[in-house]
């Protein structure tokens, strides 16, 4: 009896099973056995083992690791909507994505595991599958090499074409729009700071900036800015220059609507073109003529966008201020420069990269701050600071929103020991605010943006507010995106619990920033480890002293010795002359 | 012992089947909230068709009527006070923005080809907010604001539409889709609070309640249907559709009530 029912079961459950595979093998026909293992080892903790982006790890990770059901890939070398090449693929599992968890897996996985996994990561989204025809490349000819004249004309069209709502008035992210961005998950996300471009996540030669402009990234609020998406599609230079001159005045005289709209009826004409192409009609010649000729233009205003885009940055990622890039005072004989002084510009900013603090809850395992930078000059009684770091948004007070959370006040914080270590060997205080060393700190808030607050802290619940303040001068603005902080300080004070400075005494220093609208709050912040820096000792006016002093001093010993040893024969002769 | 033996297998036949339920349903729990769309339609002349209209209306308490908070180019955006659209009722509850539509149908009349097809952006808003669109034709969205907008279709079977339309941009004509899909969601990324619906959809048996909730599906063949509705915020009726009749030149009536989705 139970045999039987036992008998039946097991074909009924054999069923089942098989209509399970069934499905499942018409969905993911080419499964690559090698591929599904790498994929599992090495990406599934964040990317999900069923690629919908929902690993272990991807709950404390912003960017989200890629959900790959969708089809919607950020970093492609291919036309607005469609899917990136399979070196498109290759490239970002080989290079990773810089300011993201994605990391480059050159030196983890071999070449032909990288492809595997290419073909397996494909298997998630069927589009992959359906396509019949290669997906149309983005045509990188008339590349136009960059000269300050195409980075100007690029500027303009960076105001024109709206770049400035997300990205801001210089670029640095800070768009009035930038505060309320989420991409295609509803996860929030910021538009990138493209004066940091070793944060680009596709590269950042201007080849890849002209791909991202012309074929949007994917699933995030970056916009496709190819064929009818641009402005004045279909008119050639000229004509949009003239016709911008056109639409930005109140009211146009009737000779000017007649010229401006025959100027839209051209327009009209491509986009219908860019239209049909777009739905995959074939073009006749003439169509096909037509969006070849307003494409050239896209392309060529493209190019000096890419350029202006290029020159916001560095053309390199500054060095980290370690070893002989360390921050070193430079000493001046006059009243050291304000915030506004020109002087600051003669110096090289030191850098410093800060990391989400991740040592102790609640942690930030997403900073939006990159880094801080400093410049400092000294004299005889002074020394004065200017830090300067960019933040996307200028929060002063804390903000609830429905959409993106709370934000808190932005701000950041210089971490000095209370006394410099006597030697190398001489261990410092414990990185993140001290322990049982004390550190002496000037907290810096964007609400007071002239105050700063002496604190001595002997670890994150131990902080005091010294009893005496105001030892400090201080300025601080926020402008375009970026926090400027200036302060002022006597080399000694008579408090004991200040830190004193004298030339040629290496001092360590480390920061703590606050992006409130990103959450940080207390100690859930970004920071450094300790560094080093030196009020580097005057070479110049010393070199001039020593050196005569120490002639002068030797000239003197060797005259003496030759007095000394003169006595001392002529006492000897006298001697033997006596015997 | 026959009847045990029948009993166990009835129970496992049971337990089996909800395995394949279960296994099917995984992971869809989004398409709950879609339309569903007949594998395949005709079009042909309709004479002597039926006509199924209603009215929708909304039950339980009304969500908080939200402001929203406009940040940025508050001259044109904030001239006017601005509120969440996802549930909005007349004075007896009448909800408007509900798709009400015929699931299975087959064969029927052709679309409307002269109807005009738009969305407006205006004093940033998207009007109207719940847009149908066939498959095969081109929306084409307006800028009737001095700014600058981002037209973003978050659309997943076909192409995402991601397309800036600066404030000299009046109209703008987008691509015709060539699966039926939806609704997915319409934003503006440079004005967060912008948000609409769009259906991709294959036949013209689709309608959207008005003010006063109303919907009429005209030139209805003579059949049998399933009726659905959709709302953005009530969610929809895929695995309860309601059946309805419609006899040649007849009218059917059909009332919905709806309560916000779980």
């Amino acid at each position: 009896m139970f045999r039987k029912v036992f008998v039946l079961w097991s074909i009924l459950i054999g069923f089942t099973i098989f209509i399970s595979i069934q499905s499942y093998t018409q969905d993911a026909p080419e499964v690559s056995a090698k591929g599904k293992e790498v994929y599992e080892h090495s990406c599934a903790h964040c990317h999900g083992i069923e690629g919908r982006g929902d690993g272990s790890a991807a709950e404390n990770l912003l960017p989200k690791p890629r959900d790959f059901t969708r089809g919607l890939y950020k970093i492609r070398s291919t036309e607005s909507g469609e899917l990136p090449t399979d070196q498109d693929l290759f490239d970002i599992i080989t290079d990773g994505m810089p300011g993201s968890s994605m990391p480059g897996w050159e030196s983890q996985l071999k070449a032909d595991e990288r492809w595997e996994v290419v073909s397996y990561i494909k298997t998630f989204y069927d589009g992959f599958k359906e396509r019949e025809t290669p997906p149309r490349e983005i045509s990188l000819e008339g590349k136009i090499a960059y000269s300050a004249e195409s980075a100007q004309i690029g500027k303009t069209l960076y105001t024109d074409l709206g770049c400035i709502e997300c990205h801001g008035n210089v670029g640095r992210g800070d768009g009035t729009s930038a505060p309320t961005l989420t991409d295609a998950w509803n996860d929030r996300t910021w538009p990138a700071n493209l004066a940091e471009n070793w944060n680009f996540r596709g590269g950042t030669d201007t080849e890849d900036i002209f791909k991202r402009f012309i074929g949007g990234i994917a699933g995030s609020p970056m916009p496709a800015f190819e064929g009818d998406s641009f402005l004045h599609f279909g008119l050639s230079s000229e004509e949009s220059k003239r016709l911008s001159e056109m639409e930005n005045k109140d009211e146009m005289t009737p000779e000017e609507e007649e010229e401006s709209g025959k100027l839209y009826e051209k327009m009209d004409e491509a986009v219908l073109v860019a239209l049909d192409r777009a739905e995959g009609t074939e073009l006749t010649p003439e169509a096909q003529k037509i969006y070849d000729d307003a494409m050239k233009v896209v392309a060529e205003k493209s190019w000096h966008l890419a350029n202006y885009v290029k020159s916001l940055s560095p053309e390199k990622r500054p060095e980290t201020a370690i070893g002989n890039n360390s921050l070193r005072s430079q000493y001046t004989v006059e009243e050291l420069p304000i915030i506004e002084d020109e002087a600051w510009n003669t110096l090289e900013d030191s850098y410093y990269p800060l990391v989400g603090q991740v040592v102790i809850e609640p942690r930030q395992f997403n900073p939006t701050i990159d880094s801080v930078r400093v410049k400092s000059f000294y004299n005889d009684t002074e020394v004065a600071f200017l830090f300067t770091w960019h933040d996307r948004t200028h929060n002063i007070e804390v903000e609830e929103n429905e959409d993106t959370g709370t934000s808190y006040e932005d701000g950041i914080a210089i971490q000095f020991p209370v006394k410099p270590p006597k030697g190398p060997t001489d261990e410092k205080p414990y990185f993140l605010w001290g322990g049982k060393k004390p550190v002496y700190v000037w907290q810096w808030k964007a609400s007071e943006q002239d105050k700063i607050t002496e604190l001595t802290v002997k670890g994150v619940n131990n902080v005091t507010v010294q009893e005496n303040q105001g030892d400090l001068n201080v300025k601080g603005e926020y402008k375009d995106g970026e926090y400027r902080l200036w302060v002022k300080r006597a080399l000694t004070t008579d408090d004991k619990k200040d830190l004193q400075l004298e030339p040629g005494v290496f001092v360590p220093i480390a920061f703590s920033a606050w992006d409130g609208a990103n959450g940080d709050k207390d100690i859930k912040r970004v920071m450094s480890s300790w560094y080093s820096f030196v009020l580097e000792p005057v070479p110049s006016s010393r070199r001039f002293i020593y050196p005569p002093i120490v002639a002068l001093l030797s000239v003197g010993f060797l005259i003496g010795l030759r007095g000394f040893v003169q006595r001392r024969n002529s006492a000897s002769d006298e001697a033997e002359t006596e015997q | 012992m026959k009847i045990k033996l029948l009993t166990s297998l009835a129970v496992l036949l049971v337990f089996s089947l909800g395995l394949i339920v279960f296994a099917d349903d995984h992971g869809k729990s989004d398409e709950m909230n879609k339309l569903v769309f007949p594998k395949s339609y005709s079009a042909k002349a309709v004479s002597g068709g039926g006509k199924i209209s209603g009215v929708v209306k909304f039950e339980g308490d009304l969500p908080e009527k939200k402001k929203l908070e406009i940040n940025k180019d508050e001259a044109v955006c904030g001239a006017e006070d601005k509120y969440d659209e996802s549930v909005v009722v007349g004075e007896g509850k009448e909800l408007k923005n509900t798709i009400v539509y015929l699931m299975d149908i087959s064969t029927g009349k052709d679309f409307d080809k002269k109807a005009k097809l738009e969305m407006d952006q205006k004093g940033c808003k998207f009007t109207p907010h719940v847009q149908i669109v066939p498959v095969g034709a081109r929306l084409t969205m307006l800028n009737s604001d001095k700014v600058n907008h981002n037209v973003h279709i978050f659309s997943s079977i076909n192409k995402e539409v991601n397309k800036p339309q600066p404030k000299v941009r009046k109209k703008m004509p987008l691509a015709a889709v060539k699966k039926a899909e939806g609704p997915v969601e319409v934003k503006c990324d440079i004005h967060g609070w912008m948000k609409a619906w769009i259906a991709y959809v294959p036949h013209p048996y689709f309608a959207v309640t008005n003010e006063k909730g109303e919907f009429t599906l005209e030139d209805v063949p003579a059949g049998t249907y399933k009726l659905g509705y959709w709302h953005e915020a009530c969610g929809s009726n895929i695995k309860e559709p309601v059946t309805v009749t419609v006899a040649a030149g007849g009218e059917v009536k059909q009332d919905f009530t709806l309560k916000l989705k779980k």
